[in-house]
């Protein structure tokens, strides 16, 4: 099962689906499937999903590393060995400077030169080797990582997707994951073997002669480590403001690709070409603060490599002047000097994968702290198969606005209602006066300010999530598709579904002349968001959907308002079907919905800008006599109706 | 891209010229981009040229020291301190230049990226819908990301290499003149380094579009779980969608895992054939000096020349990776500036006499991308002022037709005129400022209520001070006001991404409010007011033409309530005006007006107790099929 790509497509996923991007130029085809046909069938194991919060496990790049410890000690055990193959060159020279070429000794250089050889040999493989074991380490890790935010995101509730922008979400899953591979595998790896190298250089240094040796080590070194904070600490908050304001930029980008009809019917191109341009000038402007610091600390960083060996030069150069040192010390420090701030230099370098790496760890641990509003108690039980009793038992309820989720107004307040198993109730009520949230509570898209929710006398809140929704259908106002096959979408609720069951379904819903008409059936694929069917299809196969979950409850904001008269009446009857011998609550949009329900709830404020309650029950025919609010509603409706209904019916 | 930004050196972002395609694009993609790097080559030759300077200095400091060791420290022929002096002071030269170099380049780099930001963005503003219909948002924004940021690194690197590749080429001078044979030696084993080199891009090439596509996928199945986060919860499907996540995850990190094991075989052999060179110049040189022809420090000045040397190959690697990303994603994001946009500014727009809002279709024939016709002549005229409700089943064009009055598209044969003059000979902004079409998933963009009222009148939304009138009256007049002013921000309350906190009917009374705000001559309501209760939808008519008499209204009409508050009544069928005029005579004279309405007379409560479900309408297969068309242009809302 895959709503992705086929496994054995070219480049896989919706570029191969024909659209423009396809991927990989003619070219270079041929290459590239000689790569892909070495790619294995990948089956990853997923353990099963849970609502249950896992054991607290704050996120931090050290404790993310720690499973990998021991392929991490071996990557260092090579990372040692590359480092002393690298750096035995110089030691080697000085032999041959001093018991060669001075002693006037072939012989000697010539061996020498051999065993510097076979060290760079050495490098080669060792450094193979290394290579080998933290590509394996790091993407191990990276995948882990990609599938542990992605279950913590199916863990939060609705209202954390209505808070976050969906880039900035998508961001964390990709660049921030990119970034933090690159912290592994070029910053920390790299990280090790410069470091080590500084330290064994500054080892050998003292070795060969402690006064060059000091001059800089206490002089040179400490004036690089000076800088080197100088610049960390200029340069981390210069990468945060950096990846905050490519947030921005990218935010504003996805907005105006995906609301790209508005922005056109409002003749917005300019003025928001000039707000994102100036959103680009503020990136623009905060990479250049990092290119600024990172300029001057290149330069002091070259001026000390400099000075470093004029303070060698002439404290050896002194001593060999008098006789104490011999030439070949003098130019293996010279050797280690250069070999010492190549490492430093590239630290430095390393020190933007870093900050970049960090920031990026930093927004990670951040989402992962992140706890869902709606919580499953250690303690829940898997609901009971149910009979379908719902009801809201004093509830009132707040949204939580602000990144703080501090309590907005009240949206409900005391509200009562029960709905008795088996029974269809529609919800009416003016639009914003919360029939919506009533539908949220019922499938515990969000918990109850206070009050509680019960299913069959049984508090929401004491049950697990899935065994609740699985047996609740919920059917949102607008049908959203997957990507992926018209199949994929049908089995969303049950997976395990035939095709046998597909038709059974279908048929009784009286979609399956559609399912018929799709050029390749049930294996149609669906473009972004179901484009490529109409609204009427979209709603249908929404509701297909809904059905061959076989819920006992069924929760539904009434999406059949913008259909044609023809795919509404197939809407409708599909509904029918769907709704017999279950408990339904409808929220309505239209009262020729509301006149088929058992009963009704009028849901409305009771003052102006105040929290909804409901205001009345009952039948249609007891509403309308009434007469209160439902009754006015229905006048109204009515009045629209009678003169084609005459008309009609005269035909 | 010009008609929506006006003509090209007009407007906003003047500074930058069109990006046009080039005939080859192998010839170099460079080439291509060279109107963005144009205004900057100022700063670039300036850099450069302080840059080998710099680099200049960087050549001669070796041959200094080696010198040094020679005549000062070897022997004791001259003293020490003269040459240590002029050391320095070359050291704190250099650092002077090449601060002022780098920076140069860095900025230049920098500047490119966010011209490329704003060149894209303005391309992506001016594309015709038909390209959104086909495109995921999710590419489209890898584009500007990642795209534009590999190109941004390849641009910052290539003069630092393009200097380093310098600074060896005049090293290599130096090395000759102190010798010949020393210098060969040093510099044999280097052509390794080439060949290790074409090897790598080689394999690297192909892998690094496959990884990009699969950074696509991840980001795929993240966007569309929090687009549709209400399904996956609702039918519990979060294990599915674990399992996509799962298979994208895996899929990345095999082709990473390849391109990292590429990598860790040839990048050793990419680096240490320098040092090939280091021992040589010890064997070579030393035999040299033993047989007194050449001085010791030489050793010492080709040790540190090696190390130079290396710089240039060892990121030329790096630098041809780059170089095979930038130029993948150069020529992904000219894919996107090849597109071309169908709806443009005519040469010379023409401006109608007067601007009434007469709408007039002739023989209008229109269909989606390649698809059938939808529309097979239409012919129509709404007068000013004149509120006109269109009527028809499934796929008949209805909202077709709607967005072709605005020209989102262009039909296929005949003309569509506004106030005289045919559409495609205005100006594209004029006529979206005279008519303004409300679908009815209206988009909301997560900003403040009172900035997506004013979204066509920017600067009534200025973030300091009060509520402009204008705005709580077009609020007011689309019975908006009274929720808004009960959220706790009044006017500047945030709207959650998409205005989800927004019921449907509450975004549509925003979406109508911000139509009203534009105050356009004709006012296209595509079944604007579905989630919106009929007694309010009757009192916001009433309001919108208390405030604008002589508007030209069509409604698109999918519910009896919104048709009985139209002057006349347009029945499309078949492709065509099948039927014209007032409600109460088309029930009269048309049996097709009859059996459509029929059909949603018998969903309503008049005729209650029948049973849909039996009588479930058996054909109209055509008609089905067309609104395939229909809806793949319909929806804003769409994309995440």
């Amino acid at each position: 099962m895959s709503m992705g790509p086929p496994p054995g497509s070219p480049l896989g996923g919706p570029a191969a689906s024909g659209l423009p991007f396809a991927g990989i130029p003619p070219e270079l085809a041929e290459r590239a499937q000689r790569i892909l046909d070495r790619e294995p069938d990948h089956t990853p194991e997923v353990p099963a999903f849970s609502h249950r919060a896992p054991a607290p496990d704050p996120f931090t790049f050290s404790r993310f590393l720690w499973p990998s410890r021991w392929p991490l000690a071996l990557a260092l055990v090579l990372v040692a060995a590359e480092t002393a193959a690298l750096l035995a060159g110089p030691l080697l020279v000085q032999v041959g400077v001093d018991r060669g070429i001075t002693a006037g000794d072939m012989q000697v250089v010539a061996v020498v030169a051999a065993l510097y050889l076979a060290v760079i040999i050495a490098n080669v493989g060792l450094g193979w080797a290394r290579g080998v074991v933290t590509i394996r380490i790091g993407e191990r890790l990276m995948e882990q990582l990609r599938n542990r935010l992605f279950r913590h995101l199916q863990r939060q509730s609705l209202d954390f997707y209505e808070r976050e922008q969906a880039g900035v979400i998508t961001t964390r899953l990709t660049s921030d994951v990119e970034n933090l591979t690159a912290l592994f595998q070029e910053g920390l790896v790299q990280m090790v073997v410069q470091g080590l190298t500084v330290v064994v250089i500054a080892v050998l240094m003292l070795l060969l002669d402690v006064r060059m040796a000091l001059v800089v080590l206490v002089v040179v070194v400490p004036a690089l480590v000076a800088s080197s904070l100088w610049y960390r600490h200029t340069s981390a908050r210069g990468y945060d403001l950096v990846r905050d304001r490519i947030s921005l930029v990218l935010a504003d980008l996805q907005e105006n690709l995906a609301g790209v009809r508005t922005v056109a019917s409002f003749h917005r191109g300019r003025h928001n070409t000039a707000v994102h341009e100036s959103l680009s000038e503020d990136y623009y402007r905060a990479n250049l603060g990092t290119a600024r610091s990172g300029v001057a600390y290149g330069a002091v960083g070259e001026a000390l490599g400099v000075l470093g060996q004029v303070a060698v030069l002439l404290v050896g150069g002194l001593q060999v002047r008098a006789g104490e040192l011999s030439l070949g010390r003098l130019f293996s420090t010279l050797l280690y000097l250069g070999l010492l701030f190549a490492p430093i230099q590239q630290l430095v370098q390393l020190s933007t994968t870093y900050q970049q790496g960090r920031s990026s760890s930093r927004k990670l641990a951040e989402l992962l702290a992140r706890e869902p509003t709606v919580v499953e108690s250690p303690d829940a039980h898997p609901l009971p198969s149910i009979e379908g009793r719902l009801e809201l038992r004093d509830v009132s309820f707040a949204y939580r606005t602000g990144p703080g989720g501090e309590q907005g107004p009240l949206v409900l307040e005391h509200l009562d209602l029960e709905v008795p198993a088996g029974e269809t109730l529609a919800v009416v009520g003016p639009t914003g006066a919360g029939k919506s949230t009533v539908a949220r509570l019922l499938t515990r898209a969000a918990d109850p300010t206070a009050g509680s929710v019960l299913i069959d006398g049984v508090d929401l809140r004491a049950v697990t999530v899935s065994s609740l929704r699985n047996q609740l259908g919920v059917v949102p106002q607008e049908p959203f598709l997957f990507h992926g096959t018209v199949r994929d979408n049908l089995t969303v609720g049950r997976p395990d579904a035939t095709d046998p069951d597909l038709d059974r379904a279908c048929a009784e819903l009286g979609v399956d002349d559609l399912v018929a008409r799709l050029p390749e059936g049930y294996d149609t694929a669906v473009h972004e968001r179901g484009v490529s069917l109409s609204a009427g299809e979209r709603q249908l196969l929404s509701l297909a959907r809904a059905f061959l979950a076989r819920p006992r409850v069924l929760i539904l904001d009434e999406a059949t308002s913008n259909l044609d008269p023809q795919s509404e009446r197939r809407v409708e009857s599909a509904l029918d079907t769907l709704l017999q011998g279950r408990t339904a609550v409808i929220v309505v949009h239209r009262l020729s919905t509301a006149r088929r329900a058992d009963r009704i709830a009028v849901v409305d404020r009771t003052a102006a800008g105040g929290a909804a309650r409901v205001v009345e029950l009952g039948s249609h025919d007891e509403l309308v006599a009434a007469g209160g609010t439902y009754a006015s509603m229905w006048a109204t409706w009515e009045s629209h109706l009678s003169e084609a209904e005459r008309d009609g019916s005269a035909r | 891209m010009t008609d929506l930004l006006g003509a090209p050196g007009a407007g906003a972002g003047a500074a930058l010229p069109p990006v046009r395609a080039a005939e080859g694009l192998r010839l170099g993609w460079i080439r291509r981009l060279w109107p963005v790097l144009a205004p900057q080559r100022r700063v670039v030759v300036t850099s450069f040229l302080i840059g080998l300077f710099s680099l200049s200095i960087t050549v001669a400091v070796p041959t200094i020291v080696g010198i040094t060791i020679d005549r000062a420290i070897a022997s004791t022929a001259s003293p020490l301190g003269p040459f240590l002096i002029a050391l320095t002071a070359l050291a704190l030269a250099r650092s002077v230049l090449s601060v002022a170099y780098r920076y140069g380049l860095y900025r230049t780099a920098y500047r490119v990226e966010v011209d490329l930001r704003t060149l894209l963005f303005r391309h992506y503003s001016g594309l015709s819908f038909g390209f959104y219909d086909r495109m995921q948002t999710g590419q489209l924004v890898s584009r500007a990301q990642s795209d534009v940021r590999s190109v941004q690194l390849y641009l910052a690197v290539a003069p630092l290499i393009l200097t380093a590749v310098i600074s060896f080429l005049v090293a290599i001078v130096v090395m000759l003149a102190t010798s010949i044979p020393l210098t060969v030696v040093a510099v044999v084993a280097l052509p390794g380094v080439y060949v290790v080199g074409v090897a790598l891009r080689n394999r690297l090439f192909p892998l690094s579009w496959i990884i990009q596509g699969r950074q696509a996928e991840v980001a795929s199945v993240v966007e569309e779980s929090v687009a549709g986060v209400r399904v996956v919860q609702s039918f519990a499907a979060e294990d599915r969608q674990l399992r996509e996540m799962a298979q994208a995850a895996r899929r990345l990190r095999w082709a990473n895992v390849e391109q990292g094991l590429i990598r860790a075989r040839l990048a050793p052999l990419l680096e240490n054939p320098p040092r090939i060179g280091s021992v040589l110049v010890l064997l070579v040189g030393g035999w040299l000096v033993v047989e007194g022809r050449l001085e010791i420090g030489a050793i010492i000045a080709f040790n540190a020349y090696i190390v130079l040397l290396q710089v240039p190959f060892r990121f030329l690697g790096f630098f041809l990776i780059l170089g095979q990303r930038a130029r993948a994603s150069a020529e992904r994001i000219f894919e996107i500036l090849d597109e071309e946009p169908d709806i443009a500014d005519p040469p010379d727009p023409v401006e109608p006499e007067q601007r009434s809002g007469r709408v007039e279709l002739a023989g209008v024939r229109f269909g989606y991308g390649t698809g059938p016709d939808l529309l097979r002549g239409v012919d129509l005229t709404v007068e000013p002022g004149e509120t006109v409700a269109i009527v028809g089943a499934t796929g008949s064009g209805k909202s077709t037709l709607a967005r072709l009055l605005c020209r989102y598209y262009d039909p296929r044969d005949g003309r569509i005129l506004l106030d005289g003059v045919d559409l495609r000979r205005q100006s594209v902004e004029r006529v979206r400022r005279s008519v303004v079409v409300v679908p009815d998933e209206p988009f909301l963009f997560s900003a403040s209520l009172l900035e997506n009222l004013a979204y066509g009148r920017p600067e009534l939304a200025q973030v300091d001070g009060a509520v402009p009138d204008e705005v709580v009256a077009a609020a007011r007049a689309v019975d908006a006001a009274s929720f808004i002013e009960a959220t706790d921000q009044g006017y500047r309350t945030p709207v959650g991404e998409r205005g989800y906190t927004l019921s449907g009917g509450q975004r549509q009374r925003l979406a109508l409010g911000r139509a009203l705000l534009v105050d356009p001559e004709v006012l296209v309501l595509d079944d604007a007011t579905s989630a919106i209760d009929v007694q309010v939808e009757a009192r916001i008519h009433r309001s919108l033409r208390r405030l604008r008499a002589d508007r030209t209204t069509v409604l698109v009409a999918h519910r009896l309530s919104t048709i009985t508050l139209a002057d006349r009544v347009v029945l499309l069928d078949g492709g065509r005006v099948a039927a014209t005029g007032t409600h109460a005579e088309l029930l009269a004279s048309s049996a097709r007006y009859r059996e459509i309405l029929a059909s949603t007379i018998a969903v309503e409560p008049g005729t209650a107790g029948d049973d849909p479900a039996g009588d479930a309408p058996a054909g109209d297969d055509a008609a089905v099929d067309d609104a395939a068309g229909d809806d793949a242009a319909g929806d804003d809302a769409g994309a995440p």
